[in-house]
């Protein structure tokens, strides 16, 4: 692909709005939260979050948020990642290389079911009583 | 040290994030034998007794943490410049921002490799800031430069996947523009 002007990717941006099939916009999306601090980006983060986003891609999955936060106090499991899917407990998975991301998104995103062998920190005590 | 160079700008960069900067100019250059990198944020800034400690990689103002007593993005880009030969400088006034700047020889054996710069670029502009980033590249004379207002009024949210996708497009079809050596 040829270099992208600013001009170029407003097109693109307008093209794929107008593809779009009408979206639940309210805050029923998933979201996927990735450790970016010192600790995240040295075990291997940006991996973990190009791997989220082309999976999610590979799956047209477009409703997905990915966003990203500091340290959160688990350097040794780093990468480390909190998924909130509606309707299921929020999760926090360690050691999340780019093949554990990519099994996040088919099984907890898309199978609704938790990868049960990265979860570090188990679901809220309101979850499981 | 980091992994990579892309991962310590990145570590960096963050940094003038958290110091509340509403302006942070990253520039990433690549000349035949230098890289050279400048991060310029108009952030909180450090008094000079911080500003010292800062280097420390047991000193962490524990504002993120209560507990932590380490604080390691500084210190490692110190670490690489020190075991490569290499030049690092930190400047802050508090209340009026800190730049960063470091300069590695390209040759040097023990230097980290570059890493993915458009990966970087993208998780940095995606970070969730109110501020602005703008990022000028340039690699052997050849440059481009990105503003994340910019993206973010013609991408709209830059946390759904389609505009991180298209974000992404952005950043790597320019970096691999200035990567070419034949256009």
């Amino acid at each position: 692909m040829a270099k992208m002007t600013l001009e170029e990717l407003r097109n693109l941006r307008d093209a794929k709005k107008k593809e779009m099939t009408q979206r639940d916009t309210n805050d029923k999306s998933a979201q996927i939260i990735i450790g970016m601090g010192t600790c995240g980006i040295a075990a291997g983060a940006k991996e973990a979050f190009d791997a989220f986003l082309d999976e999610l891609n590979s799956h047209e999955i477009k409703d997905t948020k990915i966003t990203q936060t500091g340290c959160m106090g688990l350097c040794f499991s780093e990468p480390t990642v909190e998924v909130d899917v509606p309707g299921m407990p929020r999760v926090i998975y360690g050691n999340v290389d780019g093949k554990i991301a990519r099994r996040i998104v088919k099984e907890h995103i898309m199978g609704k079911a938790l990868v049960s062998d990265h979860i570090f920190d188990k679901p809220a005590a309101d979850i499981i009583k | 040290m980091h992994a990579t160079i892309c991962d310590l700008i990145t570590d960096l960069t963050q940094n003038s994030i958290e110091a509340g900067a509403t302006e942070i100019h990253l520039k990433v250059e690549e000349t035949k034998t230098n890289l050279n990198v400048v991060i310029a944020d108009n952030g909180k800034g450090m008094s000079a007794e911080i500003l010292g400690k800062a280097k420390d990689p047991f000193y962490s103002d524990g504002q993120k943490h209560k507990h932590r007593r380490v604080g390691l993005g500084l210190p490692f880009l110190f670490q690489t410049a020190e075991m490569t030969g290499g030049t690092a400088t930190i400047e802050s006034e508090e209340g009026v921002g800190t730049t960063v700047a470091f300069s590695f020889d390209r040759a040097n054996v023990d230097l980290p490799m570059f890493g993915n710069f458009a990966t970087a670029a993208v998780t940095l502009m995606a970070y969730g800031f109110d501020g602005n980033l703008i990022i000028e590249r340039s690699v052997n004379g050849k440059s481009y430069s990105a503003s994340k207002n910019e993206l973010a009024e013609v991408l709209g949210d830059l946390s759904n996947t389609e505009s991180l996708t298209l974000l992404k497009q952005f950043i790597q079809t320019n970096e691999k523009e200035i990567l070419n050596p034949n256009i």
